[in-house]
């Protein structure tokens, strides 16, 4: 017991477990679910979201440059399927403004409430990367659009493939998302999104809670034995649960097999977004619920 | 004093490309394989060339902007294992005339402890599954490598910019 009281007269050592005290309080107490951040976080968040803004633009100017240039013989391939798709998409214009007319009459007549009616609304806003964090385990971007522009926390995230985060937190002009690669049930902040399956919504149903580094996969879990969902599906998120609104498009079933308790099915899912050259992405402006 | 000001914001610099213009200098298919802390290594520089406590300090302020700036789970994990790998190596190996190989090896053995610790903490607070073996062959190795070739190109540079703060700091010492 003296010795151990003579190893802790030491100096070095007695600061160094402090100082290693400190730090696990200092992490265990960021780790829980905060609202919002204390102001001496963002100032440093915006200062240095602000130079890092001021490089990342020109630097991805300059890939995207020597990207096109090798992209260029795949160019005019690349344009007679947009044209095409851009041809289907007036086709569809149409019908859809047609639909949406019915679906609100209809709406109105089985006298929806107007949360009800706002749950589904959203905007996109597009953001600029500022910067990339390529952690294995803590992946983040972060984007320059802040709580001054009406961000919130725990908005979802969209590239023009895919969903690919959600804002963890925000400052004054910037927010930080978190990628949908740090995916796990097992993290306390991590949300599952509650999915189904394109042209299945009334009878496939899913929660996305996790992300495979090894392999670059997505788990969809907890489906029944019944649900019709097979290989080739696009995955999106289905809205209920109220986090996430409909529709963001995640991914592809790759494969399904029967879960770890045997009572319902997992799928493998191929994330539709890349996680990767990160130019601009869209943040969806979601309602605020109340709670 | 102006030299030291320019460095600092010369370390500031690279903290800043470590985010913005490295991830587009990166081949694609190594996009998470390579996670490089260049600051970190300079910050290594720091501690054998100059000082542990100003390497600590640095470290500590370094690592806690990482945390703040990328805040996706916590805060405290880049600070904790920069400013400790930082002040402990500089603890073991401090010397002003360090040769080539001796602080290649720091650099090295710094590479490795930041991964390390950083898996370590994780682990502890339960945002990594994947297994040890796993880690260390798909970024720990890679990233090692990485740190190593940026040791080796700066080395020349940076030891005789250190080298003479540190002769200042020390004549400034004897005058008093």
């Amino acid at each position: 017991m003296l010795k151990l009281f003579k190893l802790l007269g030491n100096k070095k050592l007695f600061i160094l477990l402090v100082g290693l005290i400190l730090f696990i309080a200092l992490m265990g107490y960021t780790l829980t679910n905060r609202t919002s951040l204390s102001w001496p976080e963002k100032v440093a968040r915006d200062t240095v979201g602000f130079v890092q803004g001021v490089f990342y633009k020109p630097a991805s100017y300059i890939a995207g440059f020597f990207e096109d240039i090798s992209n260029l013989s795949e160019l005019h391939e690349e344009n007679q399927e947009l044209k095409l798709t851009a041809a289907q998409y007036l086709m569809q214009q149409a019908s859809y403004n047609d639909l949406v007319q019915q679906n609100k009459l209809l709406q109105k007549e089985l006298k929806f409430t107007t949360n009800q009616l706002a749950q589904n609304q959203f905007d996109l806003h597009v953001a600029n990367v500022t910067s990339v964090d390529n952690d294995e385990d803590t992946g983040t971007i972060v984007v320059d659009l802040g709580s001054k522009d009406g961000v919130r926390k725990d908005m979802p995230v969209i590239s023009l493939n895919g969903m690919v985060g959600i804002v963890s937190q925000t400052s004054n002009y910037h927010a930080t998302v978190k990628l949908l690669t740090t995916l796990d049930p097992l993290d306390p902040n991590s949300k599952a999104i509650a999915a189904t399956a394109v042209g299945k919504e009334n009878q496939s149903f899913g929660m996305v809670e996790s992300y495979d580094k090894a392999t670059g996969m997505l788990t969809m879990t907890q489906i029944k034995e019944d649900d019709p969902l097979k290989r080739g599906d696009t995955i999106v998120s289905s809205g209920s649960g109220g986090l996430f609104p409909k529709g963001m498009i995640i991914g592809e079933v790759i494969s399904r097999q029967v879960g770890d308790f045997g009572l319902t099915n997992t799928a493998t899912i191929d994330p539709s977004a890349d996680f990767k050259n990160w130019k601009e992405v869209f943040v969806v402006y979601t309602k605020e619920t109340q709670e | 004093m102006a030299r030291r000001v320019i460095l600092l914001l010369l370390l500031f610099l690279v903290f800043i490309w470590e985010g913005t213009i490295i991830p587009w200098l990166i081949p694609d298919f190594l996009d998470t394989r390579l996670v490089p802390h260049l600051a970190y290594i300079l910050i290594l520089f720091v501690s054998i060339y100059y000082h542990r406590h100003t390497a600590l300090a640095l470290g500590l302020i370094f690592g806690l902007l990482h945390d703040v700036v990328f805040y996706g789970d916590m805060i405290g994990a880049y600070a904790f294992a920069m400013g400790l790998s930082a002040y402990v190596l500089g603890l073991l190996f401090q010397s002003p005339r360090a040769p080539y190989p001796l602080m290649m090896t720091v650099v090295l053995i710094g590479s490795l402890l930041l991964d390390h610790l950083l898996y370590g903490i994780y682990l502890v607070f339960g945002l990594t599954r994947e297994p040890y073996a796993w880690a260390l062959g798909h970024y720990m190795f890679p990233n090692l490598l990485l740190h190593f070739i940026f040791a080796l190109i700066i080395f020349v540079p940076v030891r005789q910019q250190l080298e003479k703060v540190a002769k200042l700091r020390r004549r400034a010492a004897e005058e008093e």
